[in-house]
Order: C-alpha cells, then structure tokens, then sequence
C-alpha cells in the first residue's frame, strides 16, 4: 500500500514547519493541502531493476576448433577416422592441420573432395599466419598452449567410390607429449590419441637437418612412441604415419642426405620397436606451410597424407604378432620428386 | 507452378543482390519482353521500391546500399509461358546482414523466415572474388623478381579477412543445420557482374570450379540436400555511374543506347547466352 504525505502548495503557509494552517482551517478541510503519493516519487537511478530485453538473435555455431563433447557427437553422423598428431613442440603439428585445409582451398584432391566442416574459423584461424593478407613476411604458425585440453578440427571429405567420411585433427601442445617421456602417467590424459585410428608423428625436418639438434630429435622422438605404447595410451592395431615436416628447410639444407638416412633410421626403429603394438607403419615427407617455394610446392606430400588418415583399420585380428610393419624408405618416396635431386 | 513462392536472395555485401531486382522488376515489365516467367497482376502490396530500384536502373546509376535496418519485402505476381501463377516474394536483406552471420555467428531473429525459404538465389560478385594467397608464393616470386618483401605491420585475425568461399561455404552450412534447417533446398547460384568476368572465356561452371574450388566441392560433394544450378549474370550489362560522383561513362551511355533497357542484361547458363533474367528463378520455381 502506498504511503502518503502531505503538502501545503500556499507559498504563505508554514504547515511543513509548524504543522498549522495559515488561514486556520482543519488540515484535512484545507482547499490547498495536498496529499504527495511516495509512489510519485522517483526512484533513484541505481535502484531501478534494469529492464529485461527479449533475445532478439539467435546464435550461430563458433566455427571454431570443438572440444572433446562436440567432437563426440559429430562422430556418430558419419562414418569417421580420428587422426591423432603427435611430436615436440614446433615438430609443424599447426602447420600441417592449415595445410590440410588451405589443400581444399585449391581443389579436390587425387579424388578426395571437401564436403563441409564445422570448423571453419578454427582453420581460418591457423591459416592466417601464413596468408598474405596477415602481411608477414615469413610463414608462421601460432604455438598451442601447453597444457590446455586438446581440440579437434573437422573436414567431411567426399570420395566417389567410398562416400563421406568425417576426419577429426586433434590439437595439443607438443610439450604435453613431450612430458609423458618424464613422467608416464602424463599420458593417461591423452583421450584423443586412445581414440585415434591413425597416429600421425611429425618429425621437424628442420632440426634434423641441424647438427646441433639432430641427435636430440633422434632420441626424443622415438621415445614419444615408446612411452604412449607403454601408458597403452595407443590402441592395438592403430596405424601409424611418421611424417618428415618443413621439407623446405630440408631441401635448403646441405645435410639433406644425412637427413634422409637419419628420417630413415627413425622409421625402421620405430617399426622393429613396436611391431606387435601397432598396424601398419607408413611414413611421408611433407611441406605443409613451406617459407618458399622455390625447391617444394605448397602443401606437398599432404594429399598423401590425407589419403592414408582416410583409409579404414586393418582388423586387429588380422595383425600377426611379431611381424615388422611394412615401412617405405624415405629415399623411396622421393625417387619421383624432382625438386629433391 | 501455382500458389505462393517465398524467394531468399542471399549474397555478401555488394554482391548484386538489389540491382538483380530492379533489372527483373524492369524486365517482367517492359512491353514485349519475352521471358520464361512474366507479370501477372499487381497485388495490394506497395511498389514504391521497386519501381524506384527500377528507374534508377534504367537511368544507368548504380544502386545505392540496401538499408542496414532489416528487410524489405518486395512481392511479384508472375506467371509462366502456360499460364501458371505465382507470387514471389524476395525480402531485400542487406549483405552485412549475411557477413555477420560468419563474422559475429550470431542471426537476428527477423531474418529467421527469410533466411527458411527453400528457394535461395545465392550471388556472387564475379568481380571481387577474394582468394587465398600465400606468404611462400609471393615470397618466391618477389625474390625471383629481385624485390625484397616490404617490412609491414602484421594483421591481425578477423573473420572478415576471410576467402570469399570460405565465408559462401559456412553460410550455406549454416542454412542445413541448427534453427534454419528445413531439409532439402533448391539454390540458384548466380555469378554476377559477368562482363567482367567473361574475358576470362570461362563458362559460369568453370567459374565456380576455378575461382570458388571450394564452394565447388561442397556443393559437387551432395553432404548437404542443395539442388544447385550455376549461373553468370550481368544485371546491368557494364559499368553504371554513380551519381553522387558526377560520374559520365562512354560505356553507359552505350548501355542507355540500346534499343531495349533489358538488353543490358546477359545471363549465361553453361554456352547459352539471353537476356532473359526469369530464367534462374523459372528454374528454382520449377
């Protein structure tokens, strides 16, 4: 209920101070009192309950890289193939992930076509660095934040004789999965490598090539393998690509010989190392976000590289204990490469 | 072909989206046009736009922006070559509208029906087209040419720097999935300021296929229910003067020396060549 006050408005009338009528009428018989409603009185700005506006948009997906739920719920539209991309940090993990979409950018390939993706501002994203409208002079790639949960990039692909598949890129730090190689239970964490059908090891051509880092990136690199095969964080039968990045630098290097027999070696150990743990073993050299290109084209390797990630397991049962894993050579991949000679 | 058809124009900003209507609002009226669809009858509706988009079109002035504060709505009565009717509404939504779906991936609730149509005229402006171009091209080239690559200040990320096709692609998957997914859709895909583009010798097909590779692929690809057609069009035949710049254009005025006004307008459908602006949309009535 509204509490009332009242008001004389004769200029000539103490009533506010005296509570007296100056022309001697009863208050309530006063021609000139006035009853003042609080409910008149303005609240103060502050205290006003701010209005509720009604939603007038509607909200878009982000188009950027999804998280571990969304991912889940993508895959049970299509058939799927779930790439795990591991190696140390600056291994070119980002590069490859904007290589395989700035790939589509330019047209099908051998057979394989884009159909969509849901993650369209996420490889807009990782692509920019290396566009010219960024206006960098060298192709870069943002590092991925240590620690944080990995996130997945989409591509529905469209082959003539398979149908769609739906190809899922996880993303995480390198230093994560250089980690597990200090401490193994660090590899418990990693769901997107115990989900993946294919697990892709990117070997940094660049340090390879370098005197000073080569040795180092030929022990830690295994050691990688080994310790998620250990933490069982790589299922049975998972096929695995080991891919020689940053081809360019290679290609640019004196040592590029040296770099194929030590790229080689890696392979070979891998492959004896884990013959019972793992499918088939692949490996490919890649140039996946080149600084020039000058001895590589752009995105070399990488339709290679996609063809594999799409093509289905081969059954765990059918794997026979103890037998190597087919490798190819480095030396045999590139005997058609022009640019390598 | 009977009863009411709702039309979606789409296209980015400056894509052709008003100077399309003002030459088909033109054209289904001019005496003695022969088109696949043709003017029935007006209705109780207001015309007032569309006869002003139409004059300033046959003036030869370039249109002015579609207003930035939601739809027109612009209805036509037509009817084909057998007598079938149709009324056809196009809302006419400015392309910041659908440049703000990829950038701020947010939709105002007012676009929702518009944006629901199963028919969609999609434009392009052939003209402007932006592609991806990469650092290790342009370096190599640079260095083959002896320059060195200027020291600029790097740009940052924004969504609006996007490929033009990158930005076509999301907003077509926008409209096959969420709250504006209503199942299979037909889509006239029209290439526009095609006299621009047809130095190039290339059919609106190969267009698509070298220009927008990936716009090509999704759609080649069928994940999504489009029933697609690709067109060139020229809606207004070459450059237009814009008035508030005192603009005189010798190709203009070739263009207002044509016996007809819709003369000006070229659509190209694979080598066949007309004047007959209906067709895409005869096309997506059916």
């Amino acid at each position: 209920m509204a509490t009332q006050q009242l008001t004389c408005d004769n200029a000539d009338c103490n009533f506010a101070s005296d509570g007296k009528c100056v022309e001697g009428y009863e208050i309530r018989e006063c021609p000139h009192m006035e009853s003042l409603s609080l409910d008149d009185i303005p609240e103060a700005e502050e205290s006003r309950t701010p209005l509720v506006k009604p939603e007038t948009t509607i909200a878009l997906a982000s188009g950027e890289a999804l998280d571990r739920v969304d991912t889940s719920l993508l895959q049970r539209r299509n058939v799927s193939r779930s790439i795990g991309l591991i190696g140390p940090n600056d291994a070119g993990k980002t590069s490859l992930i904007a290589g395989v979409f700035d790939l589509f950018q330019m047209g099908a390939q051998a057979g394989a076509q884009f159909a969509g993706s849901s993650t369209l501002i996420g490889f807009e994203r990782v692509c920019h660095l290396a566009r010219v409208v960024s206006q960098i002079s060298v192709p870069h790639t943002e590092r991925t934040s240590r620690g944080a949960e990995p996130t997945f990039f989409h591509l529905d692909v469209h082959q003539e004789q398979i149908g769609l598949i739906s190809v899922f890129i996880s993303d995480r730090s390198g230093e994560d999965y250089l980690a597990a190689n200090d401490q193994i239970s660090q590899a418990d964490q990693f769901f997107e490598i115990r989900r993946a059908d294919c697990i892709t090891l990117l070997v940094n051509g660049a340090q390879l090539a370098d005197s000073k880092l080569r040795h180092e990136v030929k022990a830690t690199t295994p050691q990688i393998v080994d310790a998620l095969i250990e933490a069982g964080a790589i299922r049975r039968g998972c096929r695995l690509a080991i891919v020689l990045t940053k081809k360019d630098s290679v290609m640019a290097s004196t040592n590029r010989d040296r770099v194929e027999r030590d790229f080689d070696g890696l392979v070979a150990s891998i492959s004896r190392a884990h013959s019972a743990s793992l499918g088939e073993v692949k490996s490919f050299v890649v140039a996946a976000s080149p600084k020039e290109t000058e001895h590589v084209t752009k995105g070399e390797g990488v339709a290679d590289l996609l063809l594999y990630w799409l093509q289905p397991n081969i059954p765990v049962a059918s794997i026979s204990v103890g037998e190597f894993p087919e490798f190819e050579r480095m030396i045999d991949l590139l005997t058609d490469t022009e640019g390598w000679k | 072909m009977t009863g009411e058809r709702h039309i979606s124009i789409m296209g980015l900003p400056s894509s052709g989206k008003t100077t399309f209507l003002a030459a088909l609002w033109h054209m289904i009226r001019e005496t003695g046009a022969n088109t696949e669809l043709s003017f029935d009858q007006l209705s109780e509706g207001n015309y007032e736009h569309l006869n002003a988009l139409a004059r300033r079109w046959r003036f030869g002035l370039i249109q002015q922006r579609t207003q930035v504060s939601g739809a027109r709505a612009v209805t036509m009565r037509l009817k084909d070559t057998d007598g079938r009717k149709a009324e056809v509404s196009f809302p006419d939504l400015p392309g910041e509208d659908f440049s703000h779906m990829w950038e701020r991936r947010e939709l105002d609730k007012g676009m929702l029906e518009t944006l629901k149509a199963p028919l969609v005229v999609l434009m392009i402006n052939g003209d402007t087209i932006r592609m991806p171009a990469w650092v290790a091209e342009w370096t190599t080239l640079a260095k083959k040419m002896g320059s060195k690559p200027a020291n600029k200040e790097i740009v940052e990320w924004k969504a609006e720097v996007a490929p033009t096709q990158v930005k076509v692609v999301d907003l077509l998957q926008m409209l096959m999935s969420g709250d504006l997914k209503i199942g299979g859709r037909r889509l006239a895909l029209l290439i526009s300021a095609w006299d621009k583009v047809e130095g190039e010798g290339l059919t609106p097909a190969q267009v698509l296929q070298s220009k927008l590779p990936l716009l090509n692929q999704y759609l080649q690809s069928g994940r999504d229910p489009w029933t697609w057609e690709v067109w060139g069009i020229s809606a207004q035949g070459g450059q237009y003067e814009d008035p508030d710049k005192d603009e005189n254009f010798a190709e203009t005025e070739k263009l207002r020396d044509l016996e007809r006004a819709s003369d000006r307008i070229k659509v190209i459908e694979e080598a066949c060549i007309s004047s007959d602006i209906t067709k895409p949309l005869k096309w997506l009535i059916g």
